[in-house]
């Protein structure tokens, strides 16, 4: 199934992707409607020069959105594989189940309400909202006599995507501060993040990435189902939560950089899973470098799209990640059991 | 074959349902426009004396606008007002409205307008006005918008004679339209008269001051920055001589900006700064983007000239008394007697 | 026709007509109220009277010009909402299934967004035709991108969701870059209100809703087959595809209809056929009718929620309908705690 076999094979083609990866990053600092040479860039990095708009840019605008861009690629990225796993469904993702939707909520009603909050305050309201739509999706997708297939969960999480976005619209309506207000938070935007807040949510990801590498093999042997493992040995409900807590903290701290992206958590793993087969301890590594690497291109993208003003990057990965979802539906919509 | 057959039979039927609405509406205008018809070329020559300013017991007036023509009979003295610009104009031309829509800012009411609304009833807001409240005060007139109540025309029309402005900022559209409906055509030309003499002595007086320096109007909101190119705000300084950016001459209100990449669009030689600064987030979104060092860069900080001021008199209010403030504003900010 | 009829009597099934005979009252005396709710309260008598012509002008004007025709669009609406949702649970066979979840919804949002976009002087009667328009489209889109030898609710339901995302996201990006008077208007239409309903609207949601229904009540035996699920269904011979394009189509005309007047008020599709289920069971032939009136009291009465309790601000009707949504959603989640193992 899986395009490269041997693990040298693997990891000349995860270097490469790597080279690949800063490539688009290094596009994403020089393109936009100030296109900046990469000469430029470099000097911006050696001698700056704060005359030069070019050099601000560089500095202050770009370099923090294409890092902001590749953490939270690589985040989505690694949160889709494990929910992926965690439900056994190869349709599902941190969007489709809600759970950005949950984030969101939760993250402008903290903003609406307690102005004076600290941003770290609006990032734990993101991680709340995320465990909370995560468990109303699971116990809403469990209902009836089949227990929790992939499609009532992919149902589940569009119901309670259409709830809380209501609910964000809602709010965004009535604390008058003006309905267009929730554009960035509802569409995923990189631009104009502030630094200081985007290095806030590091830390959490970097633990969220962490745990899921430490949990590659116990996922794999998840994979084969819930009574091999236990057979095994494994405490497949420990491994469970587990999994649980790395996706919110991936997703959660996404959603608090950068609004609701969808669709990157969603066709990545599959990409992944194309070249390197099912072995969770590539697959991890593999889909972080390529999110990140879909996440700057996104938004690289984006800039381009309606010059001279810009499209949130939700709406790119959304225009490239549905199509590609459609046909995954298509060709197998049942999904593995 | 029972299939094909009910498809065409749903598809014939929308065809003729649409088809019966869109003539049912239109007829309604043609019918009010025939039946007007007669009584215009009648009142041709009162209405030509009317518009010549002479006549002030008004008599039987039909009046174009922006939804077709309405017959007006005498002067109205219950008078509805539903956006912000006619309850301007109308104030101004000495008629107090029975009812009036709520303010965007400083509700209910503007504060430039309070001293002038006293036992004004309110209707709500402006995109939603409260219909039952406005047949409770037996109005004998009201005055809308097109780009707002379009959907309303016909109720509003058996409500009382209505007419309709075509957009909501451009004020001097708004004072025509409100002097002729309600038959104070003099008290308007005594306001222009008093409008191009204040502009004709600023471009006189002011003319050294405002030579060759570019004026750029721009305004912050909780999640972008924009740029007025034809809005309210440009209009006036248009007339003041007041010159803008060769890029901000565009035909549109003007630009939402969503990345602070896009500062050095707001390039001139002096900014005036409309943020309304009573909304917490503009404040922080504002203090966010002139933190960025692409701000410090341009001509207009260098310099120290960005001034704030009014976003009631420059934006919100759009009606000739807030204009006129904003003229004040600015002959006060040049230093003009 | 006449058969299933026969099979209901015979069944003895007054229960579910008894039920559907109290909702009918129920919606009449809510109707009743609602239509004395207002700035101005009025008294029933005076509105009886009021109807017949014989009392002053004000009241008179009141009643015809705004509450009458905005408390029967609601009707209408609410009601042919609920039909949609029943239609499209049933043969999707998942009790999640919405107009909004399927698609429907974007794009009929997603055609609105762009006709105020590129006609803003187009007028409100062209509107409701592009949202129409865009409703069916993309029914049709997700039908043919589901279709492969048929189409499968499972299918249907990730090809919707799929296409549903992107008319979000087409939607989104309009906005971003449109005039303040179109975004204001784009976003009331996307949460929805009943507010500025005239006759015009009432005659044109009757019709099609009266169509509609009829079409729907036919295809209600089909649906009972459907339900016994798609390897049954054709073993008993239906012409299953055949049935679940119909289906789909009218659901999709339903919702899209509806949109028109009021805008996407969501949730509707979503509870109705719940409440309906739960009160008279699975049979489509009482469960349609159940849902269409359960759907026209929700929105009857949210919107005059919507439009009293914050007077003399007039409130979307679509931020209530949403706000029912949640005790909604709780009491689902609480009941199947029971239910999961």
């Amino acid at each position: 199934m899986a395009w490269l076999r041997t693990t040298t094979q693997k990891t000349a083609v995860l270097t490469g992707l790597l080279a690949g990866m800063v490539f688009c990053f290094g596009a994403s600092v020089s393109l936009g409607t100030y296109s900046i040479s990469l000469h430029e860039v470099v000097r911006a990095f050696i001698q700056f020069d704060p005359g030069l708009t070019e050099h601000i840019l560089v500095i202050h605008t770009r370099f923090p959105r294409a890092v902001t861009a590749m953490l939270v690629g690589g985040s989505l990225g690694v949160s889709g594989v494990l929910t992926q796993a965690l439900t056994r469904n190869p349709l599902a993702s941190p969007s489709i189940l809600g759970i950005n939707s949950g984030a969101v909520f939760f993250a402008v009603l903290a903003s609406s309400f307690a102005g004076n909050l600290p941003a770290e305050g609006v990032l734990w309201a993101a991680f709340a909202g995320a465990a909370l739509s995560a468990v109303c999706v699971y116990i809403l997708g469990s209902v009836g006599r089949d227990g929790l297939t992939p499609v009532k969960i992919v149902l589940a999480g569009s119901a309670i995507t259409a709830l809380f976005s209501s609910f964000t619209q809602g709010i965004l309506v009535l604390s008058e501060s003006g309905i267009r207000n929730t554009l960035s938070w509802l569409a995923g935007g990189i631009a104009g993040r502030d630094m200081k807040q985007q290095m806030m949510v590091v830390p959490y990801m970097a633990a969220g990435m962490l745990l899921a590498l430490l949990l590659s093999v116990p996922v794999n042997i998840l994979s084969s189902g819930d009574d091999v493992a236990k057979g095994l040995g494994q405490r497949t409900l420990l491994v469970k939560i587990m999994m649980g807590v790395s996706i919110i903290l991936l997703a959660g701290s996404s959603v608090a950089a950068a609004g609701s992206i969808s669709f990157v958590g969603l066709v990545v793993p599959h990409l992944s899973r194309n070249l390197v087969g099912q072995d969770h301890r590539w697959i991890i590594p593999y889909s972080a470098v390529l999110g990140a690497a879909l996440l700057l291109c996104a938004d690289i993208l984006a800039r381009f799209i309606v010059m001279p003003s810009e499209a949130p990057v939700g709406v790119m990965t959304a225009l490239i990640g549905a199509p590609f979802f459609i046909y995954i539906a298509r060709k197998g919509g049942k999904g593995r059991r | 074959m029972k299939i094909t057959k009910i498809i065409t039979g749903l598809m014939v039927l929308t065809v003729v349902l649409t088809g019966c609405t869109v003539s049912d509406k239109s007829k309604e205008s043609a019918e009010t426009e025939t039946q007007l018809q007669s009584t215009e070329t009648e009142n041709a020559v009162k209405t030509a004396e009317a518009s010549s300013s002479e006549q002030n017991d008004g008599g039987k007036r039909v009046i174009e606008h922006a939804m077709g023509t309405t017959e007006i009979e005498g002067t109205p003295l219950r008078v509805v007002t539903l956006f912000q610009g006619a309850t301007d104009s109308a104030l101004l031309l000495g008629v107090k409205p029975l009812g009036a829509v709520e303010s965007w800012a400083e509700k209910p009411v503007y504060e430039y307008l309070r001293g002038q609304m006293d036992g004004v009833v309110n209707l709500g807001i402006e995109t939603q006005p409260n219909l039952e409240e406005i047949i409770a005060l037996k109005p004998d007139l009201i005055i809308a918008s097109k780009v707002r109540h379009e959907k309303i025309y016909s109720q509003l029309n058996e409500i009382a004679p209505t007419v309709m402005v075509k957009e909501v900022y451009q004020w001097k559209d708004t004072l025509n339209i409100c002097a002729k409906a309600l038959n104070k055509e003099e008290e308007a030309e005594e306001f222009y008269a008093k409008w191009d003499e204040k502009t004709a002595y600023f471009k006189e007086k002011a003319a050294d001051k405002i030579k060759d320096t570019k004026v750029a109007v721009i305004d912050f909101r909780a999640d972008h920055a924009r740029i007025v190119y034809t809005g309210f705000a440009a209009t006036v300084l248009d007339d003041m001589g007041i010159e803008r950016p060769e890029s901000h001459k565009k035909a549109e209100w003007g630009v939402m900006l969503q990345s602070e990449e896009a500062i050095p669009q707001m390039e001139a030689d002096l900014i005036f700064d409309q943020t309304n600064l009573n909304e917490a987030e503009n404040v922080t979104n504002r203090d966010k983007w002139t933190s960025n060092p692409l701000w410090s860069n341009l001509t207009a900080v260098k310099n120290n000239q960005v001034y704030p001021v009014n976003s009631v008199f420059w934006n919100s209010g759009g009606g000739p008394q807030a204009a006129m403030q904003m003229l004040e504003e600015v002959y006060e900010f040049y230093g003009v007697e | 026709m006449k058969s299933l009829f026969k099979t209901a009597a015979a069944k003895g099934a007054s229960a579910p007509k008894r039920k559907l005979l109290a909702l009918a009252v129920l919606l009449a005396a809510s109707y009743a109220v609602c239509v004395c709710a207002g700035s101005l309260i009025l008294s029933p008598d005076t509105v009886l009277l009021g109807i017949l012509g014989k009392s002053d002008s004000q009241v008179k004007m009141i009643l015809e010009t705004v509450r009458l025709p905005r408390a029967t669009t609601a009707v209408l609406a609410g009601a042919a909402l609920g039909v949609s949702g029943t239609l499209l649970q049933g043969t999707i066979r998942n009790p999640l299934a919405a107009p909004n979840v399927i698609g429907i919804t974007g794009g009929g949002s997603l055609f609105a967004v762009l006709f105020l976009n590129y006609f803003p002087d187009g007028g409100t009667v062209f509107l409701s035709l592009a949202s129409f328009l865009g409703a069916l489209a993309a029914a049709l889109l997700v039908y043919v991108l589901a279709f492969k030898k048929g189409v499968t609710p499972i299918r249907l339901i990730l090809v919707g969701i799929g296409v549903s995302s992107v008319t979000s996201a087409l939607t989104t990006l309009l906005l971003s870059k449109s005039k303040n008077a179109a975004v204001d208007k784009a976003y009331l239409w996307m949460v929805g209100s009943v507010y500025g309903a005239d006759w015009n609207d009432v005659r044109l949601l009757l019709v099609w809703f009266s169509i509609c229904f009829f079409f729907s009540m036919a295809y209600s035996r089909h649906m009972d087959v459907q339900g016994l699920g798609d390897e049954v269904a054709a073993g008993l011979g239906a012409h299953l595809q055949r049935h679940r394009a119909v289906i789909i189509l009218l659901s999709a005309a339903l919702s899209g209809g509806a949109a028109a007047v009021v805008g996407a008020i969501g949730f509707i599709g979503l509870i109705a056929p719940h409440m309906g289920r739960r009160l008279v069971g699975t049979e489509h032939i009482f469960l349609l009718p159940a849902s269409a009136l359960i759907g026209a009291l929700i929105l009857l009465v949210s919107d005059t929620v919507a439009r009293t309790v914050f007077l003399p601000v007039d409130v979307p009707a679509g931020v209530f309908t949403a706000a029912i949504g949640a005790p909604f959603f709780i009491y689902q989640l609480y009941h199947s705690r029971n239910q999961s193992n």
